[in-house]
């Protein structure tokens, strides 16, 4: 069962990289958003669905990625990967010096306090010079979608195998039990500052990375894209729909929503929107343990999976 | 005379401020229901007293109790038809759909009212008056007595009234108040419907002075967590002293650091608060 289910992701990640190689170029974009979401969810797994916390700071870490990027490429005229280098170095240290006192808070207040703290980081980035004040930055023009392509494939893949390594790590346990009961986990001996501002920075990493690779292929980046705070609301959506805390939910959960809203966006162009949050609204209410969940065990209890779903969270 | 044209304005603002973020505040205190859709709500609120001006020709001021039981009746059905099935369920399941109404909602005022630019504008209001040099716009003070009207008219309601104590008792200990008879479900859609109200109400206040657009939900839903955060949750006149606070800071801050740093301070303020005194100014020490 176990190698079957290591096989059965080996083939995925194979005809996922023959994608641009067999299939149109719309095809080849289209996946290389959907992949650098799925970075961005997995991401936000870790901090959100593994340690509890629910973190609005994620698009800080993605624009501040994107951000390292460009500048060391355009204003030091860097190549892209010590681009990306300075890009993550850059966001994983905020990570680290701003989750001390951030990750104090709890709960709410968490959620607010990195909600604000993007707001203020884009509007500092917005009247610094280096950066290109409001008007932004335009980055060198490469051609080479499959390039990005594979890239973002590989950093997808990375990214799940780092939340694998959390799944059955002491540190990822420590995670759970931080999420469980903080007090609980303190008391049991880990030590969970340190665990906490690790896993902030671990999705801080994945974060900027998938931002300077976005920058580097769309080459040119501002402020309000950089900072964008419903690209946040979006990680955390997809991590949710898909199964916070799971391994695999998140990539699930990017892939589906991306795809759900691209057949809209075809299909019924002036209600696409409309219809998307209907589609969050009814998810969140019949599978609220995320997709990954329902797919294991609707077959063995059909329909009143749903049911019960509902009945077990209703007040 | 800047600086007290300045403050005079930052305190307007800071009034109708408070009446923005006393909805989201309430039903946040009380039901620990973040509603991103809280924007939205204010948004809906400012459309229909905006048609009932330009339709009926109904004074905005004298559509108040209209709108807000208008909205009273959507909060309460959303919250009995939908959030009520969630209410047991982790904390981002309830973000998440309230995210889902806030998309619905502006994209259904996109399709129905356009996205044009939108303002009630009765006759009085590009009249003024001046006091010791700083001129005050006569729409803007009266929406900021009535903003001060409604937040203690909630603060009384809670205090005093049967059903304001059953919602205060639901905050304090679910169990308990179910078995004192309060029943929950009631509770929570009332508490709701009544945010809903309180929000349709801002709305129109927001619409006499500012302009409407189906997009200015989220802006309004982040500033009313700022100033529900600065403020505390434990008392509705926390607002009051959130939303003075916001609005002076706005107000001074781009006076003096420019405008393009106005929400860096308002926000920077706001987590500042949070690190230093994370209960808000007037809230108990932990």
């Amino acid at each position: 069962m176990k190698a079957l289910v290591w096989v059965l992701a080996l083939l995925a990640v194979a005809a996922l990289a023959a994608v641009p190689f067999t299939l149109s170029p719309v095809l080849v974009q289209f996946g290389i958003s959907t992949l650098l979401l799925a970075v961005l969810a997995q991401g936000w797994n870790i901090i959100g669905g593994f340690t509890g916390y629910a973190s609005f700071g994620n698009s800080v870490f993605y624009g501040l990625g994107t951000y390292g990027t460009a500048v060391a490429m355009v204003q030091f005229k860097l190549p892209f990967a010590v681009g990306l280098a300075v890009g993550a170095a850059v966001s994983v240290l905020f990570a680290l010096v701003l989750g001390l006192p951030v990750l104090r808070l709890r709960g709410h207040y968490f959620a607010i306090t990195t909600l604000a703290l993007s707001e203020a980081v884009a509007a500092i980035i917005s009247n610094l010079d280096i950066a290109g004040r409001n008007t932004g930055l335009i980055l060198p023009l490469i051609r080479g979608d499959t390039m990005f392509y594979e890239l973002s494939l590989g950093l997808m893949v990375l990214a799940t195998l780092t939340v694998l390594w959390l799944s059955r790590s002491r540190f990822g346990f420590g995670l759970i039990a931080i999420r469980e009961r903080e007090d609980a986990a303190e008391v049991m001996g880990i030590p969970t500052t340190l665990y906490k501002v690790l896993a902030f920075g671990l999705a801080a990493l994945f974060s900027a990375l998938a931002g300077g690779i976005h920058a580097y292929w769309i080459t040119f980046i501002d402020p309000a894209s950089a900072f964008d705070i419903s690209l946040n609301v979006r990680m955390i959506i997809m991590a949710v729909f898909g199964g916070a805390g799971t391994v695999i939910g998140p990539v699930i959960g990017a892939f589906l929503l991306s795809g759900i809203s691209e057949v809209l966006a075809s299909y019924v162009t002036g209600v696409a929107s409309l219809f998307f949050g209907l589609v969050i609204v009814a998810a969140v209410l019949f599978t609220p343990r995320g997709v990954i969940d329902a797919v294991r065990r609707l077959p063995r209890r059909g329909l009143a999976y749903f049911l019960d779903a509902v009945r077990e969270t209703r007040l | 005379m800047l600086v007290l044209q300045v403050l005079a304005n930052g305190i307007l603002l800071g009034g109708l401020y408070a009446v923005v973020a006393l909805g989201l505040a309430l039903v946040w205190g009380v039901l620990d229901i973040i509603n991103l859709a809280h924007g939205a709500f204010i948004m809906l609120g400012g459309y229909i007293a905006y048609y009932l001006f330009t339709g009926l020709g109904l004074d905005p001021f004298a559509a108040l109790p209209l709108v807000m039981l208008a909205m009273f009746v959507i909060g309460y059905l959303i919250q009995w038809g939908i959030l009520n099935f969630l209410v047991r369920a982790p904390m981002f399941n309830m973000l998440l759909v309230t995210f889902g109404i806030d998309v619905v909602l502006t994209y259904l005022a996109q399709i129905l009212f356009s996205a044009d630019l939108r303002a009630i504008r009765p006759s009085y209001a590009g009249s003024n008056f001046a006091v010791l040099g700083v001129t005050i716009p006569w729409a803007n003070l009266m929406a900021f007595v009535v903003a001060l009207l409604l937040t203690g008219l909630l603060a009384l309601f809670l205090q005093r009234h049967r059903w304001g104590r059953a919602i205060r008792a639901t905050a304090q200990n679910l169990d308990a108040a179910r078995l004192h008879g309060v029943p929950p479900r009631f509770a929570y859609a009332l508490t709701f419907g009544i945010g809903a109200a309180i929000a349709g109400g801002a709305g129109t206040l927001y619409g006499v002075v500012a302009q409407l657009t189906p997009y200015v939900g989220v802006p309004l839903t982040a500033k009313s967590f700022a100033i529900a955060i600065i403020g505390g949750l434990d008392n509705p006149l926390g607002v009051i002293v959130g939303g003075l606070v916001l609005g002076l800071a706005e107000a001074f801050g781009s006076l003096w650091l420019g405008p393009t740093y106005r929400d860096a301070v308002s926000l920077g303020l706001l987590v500042l608060v949070l690190i230093v005194r994370p209960t808000g100014i007037l809230g108990r020490t932990v």
